[in-house]
This record gives structure tokens, C-alpha cells and sequence, in this order.
């Protein structure tokens, strides 16, 4: 069979080589069938296993053939010649063939990638839509899962049971026959019977507006009748007053007074409740009252504690901002400062009337905040006073009450809480608002049975009867006797500017029938004018001049001697016997500190003060005083030894009866004066 | 405080914050000491006020490394006098005080305790009950056992330690006496008066000796502060005396006044104290004066006026000044430099 198709095949391989296949080509596409010579289509036509036999046996052919030319070659070229030629020509003839077959095997592996790369699209194609299949699957999976989760409104709505809904729903909703199988329908009708029940409750809730409205005006109108009757009533008690005055029964007084006591604070009450049975008791003089805006008070009571404290803590966290933006909220402040400050609607007046009906009246507030109590004095004399100008501080209420108590200036809080409160709203001291407030003395405190004690103080501090009690009876006869004396001061200050030291009978026998020194003036000072004397500084640093205490300057003179008394009169006056501080002007300036004789006189009316106090209560210790400075300086006048270097007689002869001059190591002058002998000696 | 309180001077007071009452507080304001005496022992100091008070301080708890504020304090306040207590002397026992009209013996080692009485009181005779003579300085002789006093009438007493009894009584001032100084060598009491005159005793013949008229001369007199001599003290043959008159050195022998100091008149009180004079007056400061005349030193003190000065001795061998004056405090001056504390009243 090879031999046979190759033997077909010689001719056209030597047809082809013959011929040039361009030509043969260009000669159009109509002779093609019969001219071209197609070795694609002859691909398809041969098998290739064939092929590959082909290859194999001309190979082998070839091998045999150059062996055999090898083989005649070796045996000498001259004979073998034509036979060498032969076999040329016949390897040739394989050559070309393993040619053709090369070309065969090229264009089958062409044709072998063509269809490759064709399936290959397909493939690729099919895959895309695959892809595109899967994609609209998922797709439509979310849309089938979003429909299912879908809910409707009307699931949330709370329907009826289904039997009740049977029950009670009217068929024509209800519609048994349908809604049973349907549960669709059946549940439109269970809405339908829903809506229904909520117009009518609708309906019964408007009606019962209506209703209320009604009864409000009613309640109204009752209302009205009852406050119409309110005037009435209070025009009977009015009208019944008469009468029970001229049965003198002041229940309805006493009632009334109790009825606003229920409103007092704590210690206001407590005071009220002390001050008052203290007055029934013991001290049918004193009158308690209580003043003020009952309304208020009782306005203060309603919030409950709580808001209090609500209010209280917003008052922190206003305070956190303040402090942050103080300069622009200094009007802020203020009001945290007055707030801080309020007092007690309510106040309690006490009256203490004394023998010669001239009257003290306290009133007494409460610094809620504080919880300290201050008190404002007044004084109503009974008949007019003359006016003096040095005592304008004596009735002052500034310093009327000043030192009740030893060291009690009312100028301090007594609660040592109230510090820490004032740091907060930025107040440095009470004492810049005590004029408008009223002085919080210790004893007030101690009165409405306060107790701040100073070396632990204790959380809440509460109203204490039985201290206010033990404090009221000691209290009350000081300011009583503290009035007396500043009355008493008050009257002799009038004829002391006047230049008379009045002396009263019981007291005469104290000083000499004649007494050439003179008082001539009697002015207040004020402390800064006082202590820049020089004369005084040993009783500043003596502790005994404080600037709470209040000033005086008297001038007593004989002929050209003028002595200058500088004196301090305690608030304890005249228990605390007021301190005098000379200045002797004639030849030189003689003061304490420079002349033993000065300072003598200074003792004599400053230690020995106590037989100067005079009848009891000891009002005319000043006067005194003030009388036995002028016997002094007589004194010391008159024995003041001649000067023999000045001519002329003495300025001050001697008048008073003196035992001798001088005595003592000090030198000092009989400043004594003995009654009824009318000598005087030494101390 | 709840006691009830009646009206008028003689309730009881409400308490004050100054110990003491109001009283007390005046006092101590008007309160001058006139008189120093420390113990022999030299750890105690007595002082004698103008209320008759006499405190007594312990000098060597107040100077010991561990001096608190109470030991600057009084141990104890007793009254010795109704009037005050012008002069104090020691002798080895016995504290020595002058009051008016009357000496009293007081044990120094029973003084400070509570309940303190006198060993005894000796009243000089006087002629009048009307006016008694204050005793205006004391000063002690050992070497006879007896005290000299300076009275009030002019006459200067000799009271005998031993008998108890008055053995002379020299007069010749014509006014109170005011100061006393002893010499040793010869033995003669000085006295100095109001009259301005200093006069010279011999003690055991009882017969004035010399007079000096210090204010006539012109040296030292200042006729406008008057002649009383205030001042004496006596080293052999000097003597400086002061008053009305500036304080003076004299010679005695010679009689003539050799040095004025450069102070203010009404000096109260001068010293010998080593070769210097210390001198108190008026004025706050405390003078030390050289013999020449030159102030050595001026050291301020508490007192306004110093009334009396006092040199006590100090184991081993110091000395403590002590000043008073016109003031509840006592300066003590451990060195003639500066005040180290101050004593005080209660």
C-alpha cells in the first residue's frame, strides 16, 4: 500500500516543483478545482498514522540507501559509479517525500490549534452565561425572602380573642360563613369589629369630658360662696373684739399670736415661747409680739424639703459657673449674696419697758440660710431728751447693745459653719450687712436656744429650750440695766456740753465745797482720732481700748492750765468704769509718761473707781469721775512749787488744806481728799 | 454665766477675758515697781510694787536654757503693805521691806509659798497718828547687824537687828529723806532729802558729820526741777548723787563736785557697777556712765521711767542687772549691752 501511494504521489511532487505554485495561483479562482492543488484539502484526505508509516519506511529506505553508497564508495569509486548515481537519485525521491510529509505535519498542527482555539471560545462563552444564570437566581431568592419577612401594620394591633370575637361581633362583620374557611378574611373582619370598638370608647371619652367640665364649674361656684363668707365671719370677730376687751378675756389676742407662733422658725419660737413666759412669770414689763408677714411664712412651708434641696444643689452648680465667670456675673452674685442672707418673714418683737417708762424694743430675725438670729434695738424714751451731740452713739442700735456680754461685739456669725457659705457667694464678712441685718450677738443665739459650739461643730444645730431659759433671766436684767445706764449717760452728756458736771446730794461729800477748775468742753471722738493720741498708747497696749468702745475728749481748765482727758467708755458701762488718759498743758506738755504726778491723777480716778460709783447702780461714775479730775488738778495746781526764777505772785496759791506736799519716792501730791475734815493727804 | 445678776456696781461682774477683774486691769495699767531685792543666793528677786504687792520671781528658772513664759512670771503675789512698798533689803535670811510707817522681816526661804507671813513688823515712833511717815529707803549694815531708815518726817533710824529696837534717831533734814548710801571707810551713813541737802552720819556716835548743800552749787543745780536729791551711791571717797540737781560725782574728802553727767534731771536711781555708773530716770533707757563723764551707753528698756536699779549676783561669778520702773515688767540684763527678757506682774 505505501508502495502504492507513493508511487501516486511521485508525479505530483515533481509537477509542483516543475511549475511555480504563484502562478499557478494567480491564475484565478475559477480553474481552482481543476489547477489548484490543495495539499490542505489533501491533509484531511490522508490518515496520519499512514503518514507516520510513511516516514518510517523512507527513513529506513534513506538509511539503507547512504549505506549502501558508503558501502560502494569504500569499494572504489570508478565501477560503481552509475550505481551511486542510482541511489542518489532514488534518496533524493525520499528526500523529497520526507519534505512532503514535513509540510503535512505543519499544517495538521495549524489545523489542530485552530479547532483548539474555536472550542475554547465556545467554552468561554457558555460559561459567561452561566454566571449570568447563577446571578439572577440569587437574585431572585433576596426578592422571594424579602416578600416572605414582609409584615403588615395590622399584626401589631391587638385584636379580641377569636371566640370573643365571635362572640360579640354582629355577624354582618363577623360573616361566619366566610371568615371561617378564610383565614384571610377572617382576619379583615376581626379589624373591621377592632375599629368599630374604638369609635365608640371615643365617643364615651368625649362625653365624660363634658361631664367634668360641668362639675369644675360647680365646684367653682361653690368656691365663691365660701371665700364671700370668709369677710363676713371676720367682720363678726371684728365686732365681738369690744366685747371681749370689756370683759377683759384677750383670748381671741393670745389665740391669734399663738397661731402665727405656729409659723415661727425654730428658734424664733423657742424665743417667743422663753420671752414670753419669762414676761408672765417673772416680768409683767416685758411684751412680746411677733410682727411680719404671716402669708409668707406660711408660703415657705409648703415646698417639701426636698425642692429645698434640689434648690440647693443647683446652687453649687451655679456657684461652679460663677466662679468661672465671676467679673460678668457680678449681678448674679448679688442675688446669691441676698438669697444668702433672707431672713424669716417673721420676726419677734420684745419690749422691755422700764420704771420711768422709757422702752427698749428688740426685734428679732432669723437668717434662714444662716441659721444664726440677729437683733435690731430701738429706744422710745417717755419724754423728749435734749439732744446732746457726744451722745448720738449712745442710743445708737449700733452700739447700744455692743458687749452685752464681755467680748460679744455682734459683728462676727457665731456659726462657724456660716464661713464656708460666705466663701461661696464671696462675702468676706457678716459685718458689712449687720447694719441692714441686725447684729447677730451671742446672747440672741443663746435666747432662741441656739449653741455653736467652737471647738467641734456639729451638723444641724437645733432650738434648745431649756438653753434659752437658763440665759433669759440674766439677759433680760442686762439689757434693762444697760438701758438705765445709757439713759442715765444720756442726760448727764447734755449738761456735761454745757460745761456742768452734775454732782448729786448722795455724792457730795466726795469733793471739797470749792472747786476752781472747770469743765469746758465735751466732745466725742472717734477711735482713729483717739488712738493717734500720744497719751494713750499704754491703754491701747493694755487691751483696754478697742474700737467697738466708744470716745470722748473732755477739757477741764484753771487759768492757763488746760488739761486734756481722753477717755473710753466701755459698753459695760458702768460696771466697766470708763478710762481717762491725761495731757496737762501749762509749762510743757505733762502727760503719764513724763510726770508721776500726771499718772497719779490718772489712778486716782481710773483704780480707784469705787467709791466714785455712788448710789446704786453706779449711773453717776462718770460725773464723778469727771469731778474728781477737776479737785485734782486743783491739787495739783496749788502745790506745785513756786518757780523763784519767774517774779511775780503765784498763779495758783494755795487753797486746799494739804498735810504735806510730798511724800513718797514718786514725790507725789495729797490727791486724797477727807470728809467732813476737808484735808487732803496722801493715798 | 446662768447665775442670776443683780443690778448695780456691787453684782458680780460678768468675767472678763483679763485675769483678774476689772480691777486687776487698772492696776496693772497704773502699776509701778519701786523696789528690786534679790536673794543673797542670788536665784530669787523680790519687787515691790506701788499697792503694797510684793511678787517674787525666780531669777534662775527665768535665765536657766528652758525658760518658758511662766517662768517669767511671779511664783508668788503677797500683800505686804497697805500703802506701797518703797524699799526692799536682803540680809543672808531675811527680806527686808518698807512700807508707810512700818519695816517687816520676811524669810527668804519661806517667801513664794501660799500663806506667807512676816517674821515681824517694827513701827518707827512717830509723833502724829494723823499723817505716819512713809519709810522711803532701807539700807542694810552688816558690819554693826542693823538697817538704817530714811523717813518720811526728815529723821533717819537706826533699828538694831538684834534687839529689835530703834538705837538712834538722827535728824536734821528738814524734809522726807529720800535715799541712804553706806561708805566703809570711815564709817558713815549718807542721806539724801528733799531739802537738797546730802549730810554724812557717824552711826556709832549718832552725830551728823558733814552737809552738803548740793544744790547751791551752780555746777549741778537746775532750779526748775527743784533740789531734792533722789539718788545716792558711794564708792570710797566718791559719791554720785541726783534729782532735782543733775547727777554729779563728788569727791567727799574735798568736798567738791568733779564731774556733771550729760543726763536728763530727775534721775531715780544710780549705780557703781565696776568703774561705771548705771543711771535710771526718766525716759526709757537705762544710762551707763563713764567717771569721766562720757555716756558710755544708752540700752532702751520696757518701762516709760525707771525707778530702781539692782545688781545681783549670778553663780559663777556673773552679774544680773535688774531695771524697774513705771510698768508692770521687770527688765533683766544679763549683759550691760541689751535687755534679754522682761519680768512681769500678774
Amino acid at each position: 500500500m505505501s508502495s502504492e501511494s507513493s508511487k501516486k504521489r511521485k508525479p505530483k511532487v515533481i509537477r509542483t516543483d516543475g511549475a511555480a505554485p504563484e502562478g499557478k495561483r494567480g491564475k484565478g479562482d475559477g480553474d481552482q478545482d481543476l489547477r489548484y492543488y490543495s495539499e490542505e484539502c489533501e491533509v484531511d484526505l490522508r490518515d496520519p498514522i499512514k503518514d507516520y508509516e510513511l516516514y518510517r519506511e523512507t527513513c529506513q529506505e534513506l538509511q539503507r540507501l547512504m549505506a549502501e553508497i558508503q558501502e560502494l564508495k569504500s569499494r572504489g569509486i570508478k565501477d560503481n559509479a552509475a550505481e551511486i548515481d542510482e541511489r542518489r537519485v532514488q534518496s533524493c525521491v525520499h528526500f523529497m517525500t520526507l519534505k512532503k510529509l514535513n509540510r503535512l505535519a505543519h499544517i495538521r498542527l495549524k489545523k489542530g490549534r485552530d479547532q483548539t482555539h474555536e472550542a475554547k471560545q465556545k467554552v468561554d462563552a457558555y460559561h459567561l452565561q452561566l454566571q449570568n444564570l447563577l446571578y439572577e437566581v440569587m437574585h431572585l431568592q433576596k426578592e422571594i425572602t424579602k416578600c416572605l419577612e414582609f409584615k403588615s401594620k395590622h399584626e401589631e394591633i391587638e385584636l379580641v380573642s377569636l371566640e370573643e370575637f365571635y362572640q360579640e361581633a354582629p355577624p354582618e362583620i363577623s360573616r361566619p360563613a366566610i371568615t371561617l374557611s378564610e383565614p384571610h378574611q377572617q382576619t379583615l373582619a376581626r379589624l373591621d369589629w377592632e375599629l368599630e370598638q374604638r369609635k365608640r370608647l371615643a365617643e364615651k371619652y368625649k362625653e365624660c369630658l363634658t361631664s367634668k367640665e360641668k362639675i369644675l364649674k360647680e365646684i367653682e361656684v361653690k368656691k365663691e360662696y365660701l371665700s364671700s363668707l370668709q369677710p363676713r365671719l371676720n367682720s363678726i370677730m371684728q365686732a365681738s373684739l369690744p366685747v371681749q376687751e370689756y370683759l377683759f378675756m384677750p383670748f381671741d389676742q393670745a389665740h391669734k399670736q399663738y397661731e402665727t407662733a405656729r409659723h415661727l422658725p425654730p428658734p424664733l419660737y423657742v424665743l417667743f415661747v422663753q420671752a414670753s413666759a419669762y414676761g408672765q412669770a417673772c416680768d409683767k414689763k416685758l411684751v412680746v409680739a411677733i410682727e411680719g408677714n404671716v402669708e409668707e411664712a406660711k408660703a415657705l412651708y409648703k415646698p417639701p424639703e426636698d425642692s429645698q434641696d434640689d434648690e440647693s444643689d443647683s446652687d453649687a452648680e451655679e456657684e461652679q459657673t460663677t466662679k468661672r465667670r465671676r467679673p460678668t456675673l457680678g449681678v448674679q452674685l448679688d442675688d446669691k449674696r441676698k438669697e444668702m442672707l433672707k431672713r424669716h418673714p417673721l420676726s419677734v418683737t420684745v419690749d422691755l419697758k422700764c420704771k420711768d417708762d422709757n422702752v427698749l424694743h428688740l426685734t428679732f430675725y432669723y437668717l434662714m440660710n444662716l441659721n444664726v438670729m440677729t437683733v435690731k434695738a430701738k429706744v422710745t424714751t417717755a419724754v423728749e431728751m435734749t439732744t446732746a451731740i457726744s451722745a448720738g452713739d449712745l442710743l445708737s442700735p449700733d452700739s447700744l447693745l455692743n458687749c452685752l456680754y464681755p467680748g460679744d461685739h455682734g459683728r462676727k456669725t457665731p456659726n462657724p459653719a456660716n464661713q464656708f457659705q460666705f466663701d461661696k457667694v464671696g462675702i468676706l464678712t457678716l459685718s458689712d450687712y449687720v447694719t441692714e441685718l441686725g447684729h447677730p450677738y451671742v446672747w440672741v443665739q443663746k435666747l432662741g436656744g441656739l449653741h455653736f459650739p467652737k471647738d467641734q461643730p456639729q451638723h444641724t444645730v437645733t432650738a434648745d429650750n431649756t438653753l434659752s431659759a437658763s440665759h433669759m433671766e440674766l439677759t433680760v436684767k442686762l439689757l434693762r440695766s444697760r438701758l438705765q445706764s445709757r439713759l442715765a449717760l444720756h442726760k448727764q452728756f447734755a449738761s456735761l456740753e454745757h460745761g456742768v458736771v452734775p454732782v448729786s446730794s448722795e455724792c457730795q461729800h466726795l469733793f471739797p465745797t470749792k472747786i476752781v477748775s472747770r469743765l469746758v468742753k465735751w466732745t466725742a471722738i472717734p477711735y482713729e482720732d483717739y488712738a493717734e493720741l500720744p497719751y494713750t498708747k499704754d491703754v491701747i497696749e493694755a487691751g483696754l481700748a478697742e474700737d467697738t468702745h466708744l470716745y470722748y475728749m473732755a477739757l477741764i481748765e484753771r487759768g492757763t492750765a488746760k488739761l486734756q482727758a481722753a477717755v473710753v467708755l466701755n459698753p459695760g458701762y458702768s460696771t466697766l468704769p470708763p478710762i481717762f488718759s491725761l495731757c496737762l498743758n501749762w509749762k510743757g506738755e505733762r502727760t503719764g509718761s513724763n510726770d508721776d504726778n500726771i499718772r497719779a491723777m490718772e489712778s486716782e480716778v481710773n483704780v480707784n473707781y469705787k467709791e466714785l460709783w455712788g448710789p446704786k447702780p453706779g449711773h453717776q461714775l462718770l460725773t464723778n469721775q469727771l469731778q474728781r479730775l477737776c479737785m485734782v488738778l486743783d491739787v495739783y495746781l496749788e502745790t506745785e512749787p513756786h518757780d523763784t526764777s519767774v517774779e511775780g505772785p503765784k498763779e495758783f496759791p494755795q487753797e486746799k488744806m494739804c498735810l504735806r506736799l510730798v511724800r513718797g519716792p514718786l514725790r507725789l501730791k495729797p490727791f486724797k481728799f477727807n470728809y467732813p475734815q476737808g484735808f487732803f493727804s496722801h493715798r | 454665766m446662768a447665775a442670776p445678776i443683780r443690778a448695780g456696781p456691787e453684782a458680780a461682774p460678768p468675767p472678763l477675758p483679763v485675769p483678774g477683774g476689772v480691777k486687776r486691769s487698772r492696776q496693772l495699767l497704773h502699776m509701778s515697781v519701786l523696789s528690786l531685792s534679790a536673794s543673797p543666793c542670788g536665784r530669787y528677786l523680790a519687787a515691790g510694787n506701788n499697792y503694797g504687792e510684793i511678787a517674787v520671781f525666780s531669777l534662775s528658772a527665768a535665765l536657766s536654757a528652758e525658760a518658758k513664759e511662766e517662768s517669767k512670771r511671779p511664783i508668788g503675789v503677797f500683800q505686804a503693805h497697805p500703802g506701797p512698798v518703797y524699799s526692799l533689803a536682803s540680809s543672808e535670811r531675811l527680806l527686808l521691806s518698807a512700807g508707810d510707817g512700818e519695816v517687816k522681816g520676811w524669810a527668804w526661804n519661806e517667801l513664794g509659798k501660799k500663806g506667807t507671813r512676816e517674821l515681824w513688823t517694827r513701827r518707827p515712833p512717830c509723833r502724829t497718828s494723823l499723817e505716819v511717815p512713809e519709810i522711803n529707803s532701807l539700807q542694810l549694815n552688816p558690819r554693826d547687824n542693823c538697817v538704817v531708815l530714811a523717813g518720811g518726817d526728815g529723821a533717819v533710824r537706826v533699828l538694831d537687828m538684834e534687839s529689835g529696837s530703834f538705837t538712834h534717831e538722827l535728824r536734821g533734814h528738814r524734809d522726807l529723806v529720800h535715799c541712804l548710801a553706806l561708805r566703809d571707810l570711815p564709817p558713815h551713813v549718807l542721806s539724801g532729802g528733799e531739802d537738797g541737802t546730802v549730810r554724812l552720819w557717824d552711826l556709832r556716835s549718832g552725830t551728823q558729820v558733814q552737809v552738803i548743800e548740793v544744790h547751791k552749787y551752780e555746777e549741778c543745780s537746775r532750779p526748775n526741777h527743784g533740789k531734792w536729791i533722789r539718788c545716792l551711791a558711794t564708792d570710797s571717797d566718791w559719791m554720785v548723787c541726783g534729782g532735782g540737781p543733775a547727777l554729779t560725782l563728788w569727791h567727799l574728802r574735798s568736798v567738791t563736785p568733779t564731774t556733771v553727767f550729760p543726763l536728763p534731771p530727775r534721775q531715780h536711781h544710780a549705780l557703781f557697777h565696776q568703774d561705771l555708773v548705771l543711771a535710771g530716770g526718766p525716759g526709757p533707757a537705762l544710762h551707763q556712765l563713764q567717771l569721766s563723764g562720757e555716756l558710755r551707753g544708752r540700752v532702751p528698756c520696757t518701762p516709760p521711767a525707771l525707778r530702781c536699779l539692782c545688781l545681783s549676783p549670778r553663780p559663777p561669778e556673773h552679774q544680773v542687772l535688774t531695771v524697774a520702773g513705771n510698768s508692770p515688767k521687770i527688765d533683766v540684763f544679763t549683759n550691760l549691752g541689751y535687755r534679754a527678757f522682761s519680768l512681769c506682774f500678774t
